[in-house]
């Protein structure tokens, strides 16, 4: 059953050249059919579960490539699920006009499955062993337009995820010969016997394969391959490079923080306060790098950047709140720029806009793309009433209640960053809505709101932007017993 | 309950309407017709929420949980004393500058985006001053941000693009800093919902007591730049003269107040007893000087008369700052009165000024020379809401500034209880000296003044009655201050 | 005795006389006795790998039964057995790989010479294997040298005359060295043979007698294998040998040559000097160095260069620096993971240049990488094993490559001082694989279409196709299911104590 859950998307991937579709539409009820049926399966899943481990196969030694659902999975797989069903809506509509489709939709769909292994994963090697694989399915979809721009961002995506799990590789052979298992468990596995008087060598590797990890997070030194990789389609920009994978070095450095090293281990050591140093840093980093940017998606991909590394902070607290607060940033801000950047996609799709400065005006023309992304604009920036601001709270609250004075920092850091996320995205706002006076209207008589399969993921998405913002109790409670381990 | 909900959500829901049904520049024969129903349409929406607010000022007395944002934070109403004030301001200048509006708005384009927003403000104000705890009031000082900036930029040149962002991101900035203080109170409260007398832990206050303070101060400032306060009050000249006359009159009467009743919230939830004597209150009393002194000195200089007014309102508001920072009840009445005082008489002021812009279409206070002969009404309101703004006694401004002042030597603090009122007299001094001479030259011109191109330029009813009716507001609580002395003593005392 | 024993002694001689044989054949038949003998071989290595598995002791076997230390000796255990074996597996397969090219690089006439020469190749590496003597072990390192160059030399462009005398000069520098070693250690102990020496050497440790001299012999064989096993100072000779002889050739040399050397130096450490007693010298200190600083440079040649094959064959340099690491650690486990990766990187190594002859032959021949831009979407078989080798050359999971670092990392967190400069070169080294094989990946992918040139089907290549399905498998094998190769390892080294 757990297994199943992966291998539906492999098989539905490689089926998809395989099978001699004559209709276009044909392969789009197929595609959507198993991809709807997996995630509805993911969720019984999730909602079935029970606490064993299923073993796939042992890899050497004691090393085993198995699965669980915890808590985590449940969040992460959960929120990979409920996306991914939309993003293929949009992907239908969004690729008619882009080519090689059969071989976008093979890798597509293959990332489904790997993203949801690296959630079920059970253990710390077969979440590396996934996460290896989410490189290289993803690699084709940063190329797919085989420009120059895209071979070369994609060669930089792979030199940067594959250098950076080799580091992270380091935390993993730490975890194998320290750790009394490699199990994920909560509070982590470290043997207080093995590791007496090594503590500073652990530390140093943690903070390696805490960046390690960070590359696909984007965090600082090493994020410049997640702008450039804003070539590929919107649809792998905005699932993948918003969501899947950038949050998967999320969910791995979580994975290594709370259930591998152990937050007690971790907890007031120097090691705690380089990394949030670092984060703290990508925080203003990524807000201030985007506000400078003018291609739209290259600026809500710095946005990303930043906004992961709120997901970061909180884990690097290490409190269960911390973890609470960058659980729930993991899945609203998920909804949050998959919106946004299906709006930019939208407009792409409609108008071949690509920059700032050319968005003049299209508010009245598309007032349904713009408004939704007014919304997610907005939840950005964290205005109460709307996802963005329960999840910078309780970000916010877990850094104040965690007493840590960097932390405290780390607060500014958030509302700088959040006066920059106001800056970036309104001034887009601004523009489309009030273009100014002289204004030509006529240079945008043509131009429209898209079809409903573009429209309907969004509206899906601001609905929940709105949802998690005023009713967010249900959620919140759930990724509380996620923490404390509970689930 | 429901008296408040509605006074919120239908001038909310009213200005969403608006701003959905006229999506195109309204234009030619068919827009004439479709102006005269929308303006229909907006006084009647004025009218409904003015009277959706008076009848729950009058009759609500139980604050609600509408519900829970997350597990601890309540979206809470409650009208007390506080509110109460702002909201009688509100409820005032708003439908007032709003028919002005009506005449006003002739010349601009867009109305209809115009009207929404102004009526999407109307919503957020009300929905900030019956706010019952501190995020309740955040979400409404940010949307409240938000669907003013529109207001600003409404012409949509260069200039007031800027300016309007340019307001947005000070008003952010400042909102941000004040989130940061509110993540700690939350910490340090036990609950958000707001009180007259500090909401600290005691235990937060021996241990934290330093960093405290800091956070006090931090959203102090962050509160002050939407109050105009000195380090951050730059987008303040910059925005008013930018945005349409009526708009300039509502975000310097009441918009701005915001950032003071935000200031009196924080003031309570960190309770007078903590502050009082430490290094925030001086630091935030020289501030607040500082920006007394130097609003009207920069008023003094500056040419065009919207800007003028601006800079004048930045002066005034730390008044009002100045009277919350010294801690005293007799200062707090004076604050509180000069929010009124200040909120009818700027008003009045930029309604004039727009008066004299729709008409004339002269923006320099040099080119005014024999205003008052083509417009002798509306400059007669503007001499005496002058001397309101100044503080010549039978008008509401000396009483507030008497209290200031008295309060102000009664704190007994250091060196500010006496350099306070000097100042304050001094920055009277420069507002007679920037104010009058609109006045004098108005109606002296001189002798050179050529009589014979002069012709009446009188505005009509819907810009006249709105001023009048102002300035007959700021003289009247001036005579009978006990008339507003009730609503304070309740603020100031079990608010 | 069982029958079995003769297996070691009747494989080299097999291949020897065969080499003999096919001077006088054919070029046809000649090709296919070379099949046969390597299969034959293989097969019976296969044979003695189980016996041996099954008895679990590791046995000596007397050359024409004479008793030491007047005899010559083979000695065969799990080791032995499993490397011999696995040889001829990649032997098999290089030489499949590359033999639908030989036409086009050695002339008609000299064809049954090159199988002489692979066949001689194959009895000196089998013997350098198996031999459980100094004095023949030497030997056939000097056949193996001999044979190896006339392997480089016999497509004769300028390039490969070049670089095979550049390759003599260095290899006979090497032996020459190991020699001398050899001399000293012979002064020391008085014998030839691995076990009798060994026995003194214990004697002479034991005593604190000669402890320079005895140094000095250790360290002058080791320089010499280090030489000939292109350890990274040394390197020099490896890229034109690699980069510029036939395909079978440098896979062949890739891949079993220089591990031919190493295991020698393997059998040296254990049989010879005694594990404990190479520890004690500072021996390993300097190999620990230079193996990482080999990992780095070579890599970094690597990046520079603009040559496919002359970048998989500067990989090369890495790869060894990463064995020596291995030896350098000075551990057991170091050891383990060390003899995982010569298996691991002798797979992965041939199957990158089978699979990148096939790149080059659907680009014109030509080895640029501007060239070979989307050539993988010509040679679609090439491609896809391209990308496997690289794959594990940066060590993904499910391919040998990251086996073989789980196992140096995980041996070097168990050295105390060595482990943070272990660890954060695996890292880096890791990174510098990822950037050159993963351009020459993308390259290979990227699809251009004003190539002038024709692509390839299966029907075309059926023999090479397989052949590389075989070595991916081969690597993904070694992958998935390491564990009883890890074992196999394990064992074969406790033999050797």
């Amino acid at each position: 059953m757990i297994v199943s859950v992966i291998l539906i998307p492999f098989i539905t991937g490689i089926l998809v050249p395989v099978i001699p579709f004559r209709k276009r539409w044909q392969k789009e009820v197929f595609l959507e059919t198993a991809v709807v049926l997996n995630s509805i399966l993911v969720w019984f899943l999730l909602l079935h579960h029970s606490d064993s481990t299923f073993l796939l196969a042992h890899f050497t030694g004691n090393l085993n490539i198995s699965f669980r659902v915890d808590g985590m999975s449940m969040v992460f797989a959960g929120l990979v699920s409920a996306l991914w069903p939309f993003a293929t809506l949009y992907a239908f509509e969004y690729m008619t006009k882009e080519e090689h489709e059969n071989v976008f939709f093979l890798f597509y769909t293959l990332t489904y499955g790997v993203t949801l292994g690296i959630a079920l994963a059970a253990n710390l090697l077969t979440m590396y062993f996934f996460y290896e694989l989410l490189t290289l399915v993803t690699v084709p979809l940063v190329m797919h337009t085989l420009t120059r721009e895209a071979v070369l961002a994609s060669r930089k995506y792979l030199y940067y995820s594959l250098g950076g799990a080799a580091f992270a590789f380091l935390g993993l052979i730490m975890v194998i010969v320290y750790g009394s298992t490699t199990d994920f468990i909560l509070g982590g596995v470290l043997d207080p016997a093995k590791t007496a008087g090594k503590t500073n060598v652990l530390l140093l590797i943690y903070v390696m394969a805490f960046l390690g990890f960070g590359v696909k997070a984007a965090v600082c030194p090493f994020n410049a391959w997640l702008p450039q990789a804003g070539v590929a389609p919107t649809p792998v920009t905005a699932l993948l490079h918003a969501v899947a994978v950038v949050k998967s070095g999320a969910f791995a450095i979580i994975r290594l923080t709370y259930y591998s090293f152990g937050t007690d281990f971790l907890k007031g050591t120097w090691a705690q306060y380089a990394v949030m140093s670092v984060v703290m840093f990508t925080i203003v980093y990524g807000c201030s790098r985007a506000v400078k940017e003018t291609h739209l998606k290259r600026r809500l991909a710095y946005s990303t950047i930043s906004n992961l590394s709120y997901i970061l902070f909180g884990a690097v607290i290490m409190t269960p709140l911390g973890l609470v607060g960058a659980l729930t940033h993991l899945v609203f801000h998920a909804v949050m720029k998959i919106s946004s950047f299906f709006c930019a996609g939208a407009v792409m799709h409609q108008t071949g806009r690509h920059y700032v400065h050319e968005l003049n005006g299209l508010g009245y023309k598309m007032p349904r793309v713009l408004g939704i992304f007014t919304i997610s604009a907005l939840a950005l920036m964290g205005v109460p009433g709307l996802a963005g601001f329960v999840s910078k709270w309780n970000l916010a609250g877990a850094a104040a209640e965690s007493g840590n004075p960097l932390a405290f920092g780390g607060i500014a850091c958030l509302l700088v960053s959040a006066l920059l996320t106001a800056i970036y995205m309104l001034t887009i706002v601004v523009r489309a809505f009030f273009p100014g006076k002289d204004f030509d209207y006529r240079t945008v008589s043509d131009i429209r709101d898209p079809n409903w399969k573009m429209l309907l993921p969004l509206f899906v998405f601001s609905i929940f932007i709105i949802l998690f913002g005023v009713y967010s109790q249900p959620v919140v409670d759930f990724f509380m017993s996620v923490a404390t381990g509970v689930v | 309950m429901y008296l408040i909900l509605l006074s919120i959500l239908f001038p909310a829901a009213a200005g969403l309407f608006l701003l959905i049904r006229g999506r195109t520049p309204l234009s030619g024969e068919k827009g004439n017709t479709d102006r005269k129903t929308l303006l229909a349409l907006t006084g009647c929406f004025l009218v409904i929420t003015a009277s959706l607010v008076f009848a729950s000022l009058l009759t609500v007395k139980e604050g609600f949980t509408l519900f829970f944002l997350t597990k601890t934070l309540p979206i809470y109403f409650r009208i007390d004393g506080v509110g109460r004030l702002f909201s009688l301001l509100a409820v005032i200048v708003l439908p007032c500058a709003g028919f002005f509006s009506f005449a006003y708005m002739k010349h601009e384009e867009r109305e209809s985006r115009y009207y929404g927003f102004y009526l999407l403000v109307f919503g957020v104000l009300n929905g900030l001053c019956f706010a019952g705890n501190l995020i309740t009031f955040y979400l409404f000082f940010e949307l409240l941000t938000l669907s003013s900036m529109p207001l600003v930029l409404h012409s949509g040149s260069k200039e007031a693009v800027m300016a309007g962002l340019k307001y947005l991101f000070y008003s952010l900035c400042g909102a941000y800093a004040a989130l940061f203080g509110i993540y700690f109170l939350y910490q340090n409260c036990d609950s958000l919902t707001f009180t007259t007398d500090g909401a600290l832990r005691a235990s937060a206050i021996t241990q934290q007591g330093g960093f405290l303070l800091l956070t006090a101060f931090v959203m102090l400032l962050g509160f002050g730049v939407k109050a105009g306060m000195f380090p951050m009050h730059a987008w303040l000249p910059a925005a008013h003269p930018v945005a349409p006359a009526p708009a300039s009159a509502v975000l310097s009467a009441v918009i701005v107040k915001a950032g003071v009743l935000a200031i009196i919230r924080v003031l309570a939830m960190f309770g007078k007893d903590f502050l009082r004597g430490t290094w925030v209150q001086s630091g935030w009393i020289i501030l607040t000087l500082v920006t007394v002194f130097m609003g009207s000195l920069l008023a003094y200089r500056e040419p065009v008369l919207k800007k003028r007014l601006a800079y004048s309102t930045v002066s005034q508001i730390s008044y009002i700052l100045f009277g919350l920072a010294v801690m005293d009840e007799t200062s707090f009445t004076g604050a509180l009165f000069h929010v009124l005082a200040h909120g009818f008489v700027k008003a009045a002021l930029f309604l004039c000024a727009g008066a004299i812009i729709y008409k004339t279409g002269k923006t320099r206070v040099e080119e005014m020379r024999g205003i008052g002969k083509e417009m002798p009404l509306t400059m007669w309101c503007f001499t005496i809401a002058s001397l309101g703004l100044i503080g010549i006694p039978p008008t509401g401004g000396f009483v507030s500034k008497w209290y200031l002042a008295l309060g102000s030597l009664e704190s007994g603090l250091p060196v500010f209880g006496v350099l306070g009122p000097v100042i304050l007299l001094l920055s009277a001094l420069l507002t007679a000296g920037y104010l009058l001479p609109l006045t004098i030259h108005g109606f002296f011109p001189g002798a050179d003044y050529d009589y014979g191109s002069l012709q009446k330029k009188e505005p009509c009813k819907l810009m006249t009655v709105p001023v009048f009716i102002l300035t007959f507001l700021s003289v009247l609580i001036g005579l009978f201050p006990n008339l507003v002395d009730g609503i304070i003593v309740m603020a100031a005392a079990r608010r | 005795m069982n029958f079995i024993c003769n297996i070691p002694f009747f494989s080299i001689l097999l291949s020897l006389f065969s080499g003999t044989v096919c001077s006088v054949l054919s070029a046809k038949a000649a090709k296919i006795v070379n099949r046969v003998v390597i299969l034959a071989v293989g097969l019976m290595s296969a044979i003695l790998l189980l016996y041996l598995l099954s008895t679990g002791e590791s046995f000596i076997y007397w050359m024409g039964h004479f008793p030491a230390p007047w005899g010559n000796e083979i000695r065969a255990g799990v080791l032995e057995a499993g490397m011999a074996l696995f040889f001829c597996i990649i032997m098999y397969l290089s030489m499949a790989g590359g033999a639908h090219k030989l036409p086009g690089e050695v002339v008609e006439s000299k064809h049954n010479l090159y199988y002489i020469l692979v066949n001689l190749l194959l009895s000196s590496l089998l013997a350098l294997v198996y031999t459980n003597d100094m004095f023949t072990a030497y030997v056939f390192v000097e056949i193996n040298t001999i044979s190896a160059c006339g392997l480089i030399m016999i497509r004769q462009v300028g390039r490969t005359i070049e670089a095979a005398v550049r390759y003599m000069i260095m290899s006979l520098l090497g032996s020459g060295l190991l020699l001398f070693g050899l001399c000293i250690m012979y002064d020391l102990t008085g014998h030839l043979l691995m076990s009798n020496i060994k026995e003194s050497v214990g004697l002479i440790v034991a005593n604190g007698e000669y402890q320079i001299p005895l140094i000095v012999s250790v360290a002058l064989m080791c320089t010499g294998l280090c030489i000939k096993s292109a350890l990274f100072p040394f390197h020099a000779w490896l890229p034109d040998a690699y980069g510029y002889s036939t395909v079978s050739s440098a896979a062949i040399l890739s891949s079993l040559v220089s591990k031919g050397y190493i295991f020698l130096l393997i059998k040296i450490i254990y049989r010879v000097i005694g594990f404990s007693v190479f520890n004690s010298t500072r021996m390993i200190d300097v190999l620990f160095v230079f193996g990482l600083m080999g990992m780095i440079f070579g890599s970094l040649s690597a990046i520079k260069e603009n040559d496919v094959r002359r970048m998989i064959a500067f990989s090369s340099v890495a790869q060894i620096g990463y064995i020596y690491m291995g030896f350098g650690m000075g551990t057991q486990a170091g050891m383990v993971a060390s003899i995982f990766h010569i298996l691991s990187h002798a797979a992965t190594k041939s199957l990158l240049f089978i699979a990148a002859i096939g790149l080059t032959d659907v680009s014109g021949g030509s080895r640029r990488f501007a060239d070979l831009t989307g050539s993988a979407y010509r040679n679609k078989w090439a491609g896809v094993a391209f990308t496997a080798g690289s794959l594990s050359m940066v060590g993904v999971p499910l391919f040998s490559g990251f086996i073989s670092k789980l196992l140096f990392a995980q041996a070097a967190v168990q050295v105390e001082g060595k482990m943070l400069a272990s660890l954060i070169v695996l890292g880096i080294s890791t990174v510098l694989n990822a950037v050159y094989f993963m351009k020459t990946v993308i390259r290979i992918y990227t699809a251009t279409t004003e190539t002038p040139y024709e692509g390839i089907t299966f029907r075309h290549m059926k023999a090479y196709a397989v052949t590389l399905v075989f070595f991916i498998l081969l690597n993904v094998i070694l992958g998935v299911s390491s564990q009883p190769v890890v074992d196999m390892i394990g064992q074969g080294l406790a033999m050797f104590a």
